[in-house]
């Protein structure tokens, strides 16, 4: 035998663990003050398992030959002009959303987790929590590089960061990363961690990634699949944090139990625009949202609650509505930011005869029966020359910031509204799930920043609508937001390939 | 023409044969590698090289990405060393591994007994000693099946010129329809073992609790008798589960272990007990009978678990109610061809469980 090496377990202690020192002259509680207020019994960190063993020095090197052969697709893309070759224009809406929507949670995350990863007094789990922070951060970066490209061309990329502070249907996203970023360290991993990473990940990813490899998207594709390989890390991450917590203290199931209920509810509304996205503004479909959902979240939900059984911990408390539901969010969703795209950063259409049926195929039991005669309603009155817009404002959920568009599951022509009043004020919810989770922490949401509240209350750059539109979410008005048909990026796309534009299309079909 | 592997962290040398898969001559020269499902579609024997050149084999390329097959990656299940190689795999070296080699035996039946209606004990005597740690199992050839079927030792490793099993005839098995027909005393059987990882974690402090369930006897036998032969003076308790009386076998001679020695202790559990059985001991299932004599509490334990798949299953719930976690269960699952048809989703949440 020849002399013994460092396995990765050691090698991962020594470069970890081991950077661990004594606390001698302040008091643990002190030094880890997030760690008990949340109600979370630790007894022995000793016991938490490294999810997984990527020491630094092998992370650098790992992690850069990533980005070299990253950088060097975006290179070919842009040389090759990839933007003209996507399926055709709508799709980049997609990406626009993304970029707004989703590319700032990865920031989001970054913060999260560096945030976590001081408070928690197990080193074990600090180490790895600042290991994923770092992940984000290259996330949320080759995003916006991938992205970039695309700005050149199209419109609506140019802000996002910006809107994503300020814009109505961004505050969804935003918020719920807010929300979970706002809350304890514990209560940030099962948010994030466990439920985000773990449970709802592939709901997020896949439908995107893929919906870029249907469209042509080279570049969306592989930061996608670059993003996708530090993911087996997160998600064993998440799986640590809810064991351990579980098997810490007896007292801690409940708790969790309610951080997974509250978690799970908030992801799958956050994902409404991950639904809509997938059945509505792929040109090339992958698969029905619907189907996604009963393949990432009913068959693999069930295998892991399955599992936790064990722990005492039950199937999420608002999943038998969520699933009910898969059925119509995306048609409600784009409903909504059919009604309000003049106050949107991307575009909206209405699906064509091929597209409707499509739906109809996929969405057997509810499409035909409670959307199709809205849509085909409203591409008669785009054909007559008044696209409909929604001069009003909607009302927000409280929790979810979503404008209350969901219908009750018995009756899905029935708008769902939830009240509870709080020190004399009413507050109002799309669903049981957004009304329970302010009901246990009032004094947290009655402070969220509801966008339309914000513009009633003259916070939003002034009383007209334009005001808002513009200076203050720095939307391009007549550029940026209205119908795809007639906008800008049409007349390029059409440009480009020496295409009619849709409108006379449209005069000729009538 | 042979090639030699050195296995990292631990330096290990492997000789490997021409066309052998890394892994199979490691297991066989006793350098235990994860591995699961041996044909190159989890991952799980993922291995790095640090110098030399292999065959990837046929590794799918979800368990073995394009990246990782740039950077040296292979899964030892199926690749084929070109050259002499260094290899690093994610070995725990667990303290209590003893590695011993796989060996190939001729095994000839020295005796064959009807332990209940359902189970028979078979006594191999060996062309050549065997070492094993107490809980392993050996592959069994038969005549006329295909492919080899997995049995428990259930006699004590000091007794190494002979192999003791435990076999419940399966309904409609080949392999153990065999046994229980055709075998006869003086058949000469081609086995090869020792194999897998349930065995006695000596090392660790804790009181033991052994599980068991219908054959599933075989290997914690062999675990208690090791245990007691070498005067350890933990608490050992057994609790073995059968349908009847006439189904629970060799409680004699666990009864007298007991009385022997004071640190033993013996629950037997029938859960279908007839009316002439006149039983006086616990009726109910095994993990139930768990629950009884612990109190529902079983932390500061390590939990052995060995028999059906249904059994095992209970057991874990059981002890998990009772705040004992996968780090402190050790099982062997008595897994047969039709375990494996359902093909269930399977979270991540647990590595063993
Ligand atoms: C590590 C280990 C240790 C074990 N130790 C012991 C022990 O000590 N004692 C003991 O009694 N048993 C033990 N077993 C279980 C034992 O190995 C099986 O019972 C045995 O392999 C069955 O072999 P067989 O040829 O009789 O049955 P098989 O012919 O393999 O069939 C088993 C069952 O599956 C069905 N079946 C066959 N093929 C399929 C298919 N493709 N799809 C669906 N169903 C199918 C058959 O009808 C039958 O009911 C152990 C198992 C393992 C894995
Ligand atoms: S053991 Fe499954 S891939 Fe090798
Ligand atoms: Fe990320
Ligand atoms: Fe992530
Ligand atoms: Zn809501």
């Amino acid at each position: 035998m020849s002399t013994r090496k460092l396995s990765l377990k050691d090698k991962y202690r020594i470069l970890t663990r081991d950077l661990e020192w004594e606390y001698s002259y302040r008091d643990y509680r002190e030094i880890f003050k997030q760690e008990a207020f949340e109600g979370i019994k630790i007894t022995d960190w000793s016991k938490w398992e490294d999810p997984f063993r990527l020491t630094m020095d092998a992370y650098w090197k790992y992690q850069a030959e990533k980005e070299k052969k990253l950088y060097a697709i975006f290179d070919a893309f842009a040389q090759n002009n990839g933007q003209q070759n996507v399926t055709d224009a709508r799709y980049v809406n997609a990406i626009k959303l993304f970029l707004t929507g989703v590319s700032p949670l990865e920031y989001q995350a970054y913060n999260g987790f560096a945030h976590v990863g001081r408070q928690f007094g197990g080193v074990g789990a600090r180490v790895a929590c600042q290991m994923q922070s770092l992940d984000e951060l290259r996330h949320v970066q080759t995003q916006i590089h991938a992205m970039s490209h695309y700005n050149k061309f199209f419109d609506g990329f140019q802000d996002f960061t910006h809107m994503h502070d300020r814009v109505w249907y961004l505050s969804v996203p935003k918020s719920f990363f807010d929300d979970a970023r706002s809350a304890g360290p514990f209560e940030f991993m099962v948010a994030i961690g466990f439920s985000f990473e773990y449970v709802l990940t592939n709901l997020l990813f896949v439908p995107f990634m893929s919906g870029a490899a249907y469209n042509g998207d080279m570049a969306t594709v592989t930061f996608g699949f670059s993003a996708q390989s530090d993911e087996a890390r997160h998600m064993t991450l998440g799986l640590e944090i809810i064991k351990f917590l579980l098997e810490q203290h007896p007292d801690n199931v409940p708790v969790v139990q309610r951080w997974i209920n509250k978690w799970l509810w908030r992801g799958t509304r956050v994902l409404t625009l991950v639904a809509m996205m997938m059945d509505y503004m792929l040109p090339n479909k992958v698969m029905s949202w619907k189907e996604s959902f009963e393949v990432y979240f009913e068959e693999a939900a069930s295998a892991l609650f399955k599992d936790l059984a064990r722990y005492g911990i039950e199937m999420p408390r608002y999943a038998e509505t969520a699933i009910l539901e898969k059925e119509h969010v995306s048609h409600q969703a784009w409903s909504i930011f059919y009604n309000y795209t003049h106050a949107a950063a991307f575009h909206t259409w209405m699906p064509d005869d091929k597209e409707m049926d499509w739906l109809s195929e996929k969405y057997p039991d509810t499409f035909d029966k409670y959307y199709r005669a809205r849509f085909e309603h409203w591409r008669e009155l785009e054909r007559a020359g008044e696209r409909y817009y929604n001069p009003t404002l909607p009302m927000l959920c409280q929790t979810c910031q979503i404008p209350m568009g969901f219908t009750e599951m018995d009756n899905p022509t029935l708008t769902a509204y939830r009240q509870s009043v709080y020190q004399g004020e009413r507050y109002n919810f799309c669903s049981d799930g957004c009304k329970d989770i302010f009901d246990h922490e009032p004094e947290k949401y009655v402070q969220a920043w509801l966008p339309v509240h914000q513009i009633f209350q003259g916070n939003c750059g002034g009383p007209d609508i334009e005001d808002v539109l513009g200076d203050y979410y720095r939307i391009n008005l007549g550029v940026d937001n209205m119908d795809f048909h007639g906008s800008p990026d049409e007349a390029r796309w059409n440009a480009w390939h020496n295409l009619q534009p849709a409108e006379d299309k449209l005069k000729q079909a009538s | 023409m042979t090639y030699q592997v050195t296995v990292e962290p631990t330096g290990d040398l492997v000789e490997v044969e021409e066309g052998q898969t890394i892994l199979d001559a490691c297991l066989r020269q006793g350098v235990w590698l994860p591995f699961a499902c041996g044909h190159g579609t989890c991952g799980t024997c993922k291995v790095q090289v640090l110098e030399g050149d292999a065959d990837v084999g046929d590794a799918s390329p979800f368990a073995l990405m394009d990246m990782e097959r740039d950077e040296g990656k292979l899964l030892a299940c199926c690749a084929r060393p070109e050259c002499d190689l260094v290899i690093e795999a994610d070995i725990d070296v667990d303290p209590d591994f003893l590695g011993y080699p796989i060996e190939d035996f001729q095994a000839t039946v020295a005796s064959i007994e009807d332990l209940s209606p359902t189970i028979k004990g078979i006594r191999f005597e060996l062309d050549h000693p065997i070492q094993f740690q107490a809980g392993q199992y050996i592959n069994l050839h038969l005549p006329g099946v295909d492919g080899a079927r997995a049995f428990s030792i259930a006699n004590k490793p000091s007794e190494n010129g002979i192999v003791e099993l435990h076999v419940r005839r399966v309904p409609e098995g080949a392999g153990t329809g065999y046994i229980h027909e055709q075998l006869r005393e003086g058949d000469t059987l081609p086995m090869s073992g020792p194999y897998g990882q349930f065995f006695v974690r000596k090392s660790a402090p804790e009181d033991l609790i052994f599980i068991a369930g219908g054959s599933g006897l075989s290997s914690p036998q062999s675990m208690v008798l090791d245990l007691l032969e070498q005067g350890d003076v933990r608490k050992i308790t057994l609790l073995q589960g059968a349908r009847n009386l006439s189904e629970l076998y060799n409680r004699e001679l666990f009864e007298q272990l007991a009385e022997e020695h004071q640190n033993f202790s013996y629950v037997p559990a029938l859960d279908a007990p007839l009316e002439e059985d006149h039983w006086q001991g616990f009726s109910g299932y095994v993990h139930e009978a768990a629950i009884s004599h612990f109190g529902g509490q079983f932390a500061g334990h390590k939990a052995y678990l060995c028999g059906p798949p249904p059994m095992i299953d209970a057991a874990i719930t059981a002890l998990m109610q009772g705040r004992l976690f996968e780090r402190d269960i050790y099982m062997e699952r008595f897994l047969t061809a039709a375990d494996g048809a359902e093909g269930t989703v399977k979270s991540a949440l647990f590595k063993k469980i």
